[in-house]
């Protein structure tokens, strides 16, 4: 994934929105607010994004690629530290973690569901190219569901867990499914 | 306050109707005051914040187009999970709604879903004697392949029909089982 070419405008516009995202805790917050914060006139926010969900969706990609940042996989057998991280920096950023994963699933009007899809077919297929369709396109789509906000969102939600036990129930299941693929690396 | 109840169903089912046209960000408290025949006023004293109605109408259609089938064992699970499925991808913009409530900060009652609760009971069952710690992994990993979201993002992120997004959980779901100390008996039948 990488990071959207911004102008140093729209970077303090986002900036701006996301720390407001924060203290407010919503993502209701007006234009005028937001141009205040970034030191700008409220008519250059609306020039950059002329509705509130222009603005969002580019807040969420925006936040995706700094703060929520992945540290790049060398391996597909690598990806469950990853996710592990990813879990400990969402729960660090929880209003914002919100916006991100609310945003990822809004169909195809929204914010891309699965950014990190790419990067997880090039691993796979290097090391372990012997997958039929039908498999390559299961373990992908699992650690593409794993391997995003919605996994600490549902797990916190529906089972109350804490940062720890998200992390680790999120890198167990992304385990479980390499389980099935961990001894056909290619030689 | 049953005349409230009457107001707020109203407002639900007339924000389903417009959802059949529009996405739910296009539509405005004004135009749904309108189909309704109430005043604005009226459905932000219901719905203070659009988090609030998008979270009602999410449970409302919940309610009335994707009912979740009963189920004890782990088969009935994978049946009603693909019910589940095919129901979203007949109707995509009722299911996004349910994807995306199920994503935002919680606004009123923070209750598990039914279906977690129902995984929960179904892993008591199919695996008694199981430690804690590793029911959860399983029961959150399970709960989370069958979600809105998993379909949301198959379909979105991948391109997936229901057939191929069921397939695509009953692989995950075998990987999950697999951890259990009785896998051969949770497999699918074949």
């Amino acid at each position: 994934m990488t990071v959207p070419e911004l102008s140093g405008t729209q970077a303090a516009v986002l900036a701006a929105y996301a720390e407001l995202i924060e203290e407010v805790g919503s993502d209701d917050v007006s234009y005028r607010v937001i141009a205040r914060r970034a030191g700008i006139a409220e008519r250059t926010v609306f020039r950059n994004y002329p509705t509130r969900v222009d603005l969002l969706l580019a807040t969420a990609e925006w936040i995706e690629a700094t703060l929520f940042a992945r540290e790049e996989s060398q391996s597909i057998f690598d990806i469950p530290l990853a996710i592990r991280e990813a879990m400990e920096r969402y729960d660090a950023r929880p209003e914002l973690a919100h916006v991100v994963a609310e945003t990822a699933m809004r169909g195809v009007s929204g914010a891309a569901p699965s950014p990190g899809r790419a990067q997880l077919e090039q691993l796979l297929d290097a090391e372990v190219p012997s997958l039929d369709a039908a498999q390559r396109r299961a373990v992908i789509a699992a650690l593409s569901h794993l391997d995003s906000v919605g996994t600490w969102v549902t797990f916190r939600r529906e089972f109350g867990m804490d940062r720890r036990d998200i992390a680790d129930a999120a890198a167990w299941a992304a385990e479980a499914v390499l389980d099935t693929i961990r001894d056909r690396v290619a030689p | 306050m049953e005349e409230s109840v009457d107001t707020a169903t109203a407002i639900l089912a007339s924000a389903a109707v417009l959802l059949r046209e529009r996405m739910f960000d296009d539509i405005s408290y004004r135009a749904l005051a309108d189909e309704v025949g109430i005043s604005e006023r009226t459905i932000y004293r219901q719905y203070p914040t659009r988090a609030h109605l998008l979270a009602a109408l999410s449970n409302w259609i919940e309610q009335t187009s994707f009912p979740l089938p009963p189920f004890v064992t782990v088969s009935d699970f994978r049946a009603a999970a693909h019910e589940r499925f095919r129901a979203f991808d007949a109707l995509p913009a009722y299911a996004y709604v349910g994807a995306r409530a199920s994503a935002i900060s919680p606004t009123l009652d923070t209750e598990p879903a039914y279906i977690t609760r129902a995984i929960e009971a179904m892993l008591d069952v199919a695996a008694p004697t199981l430690n804690r710690r590793d029911r959860r992994r399983v029961a959150a990993s399970l709960r989370y392949f069958s979600s809105a979201m998993f379909w949301a993002r198959l379909r979105t992120g991948f391109d997936l029909d229901a057939g191929e997004i069921c397939d695509a959980f009953d692989r995950a779901v075998d990987t999950v089982l697999a951890k259990l100390p009785s896998a051969a008996a949770t497999r699918a039948e074949p």
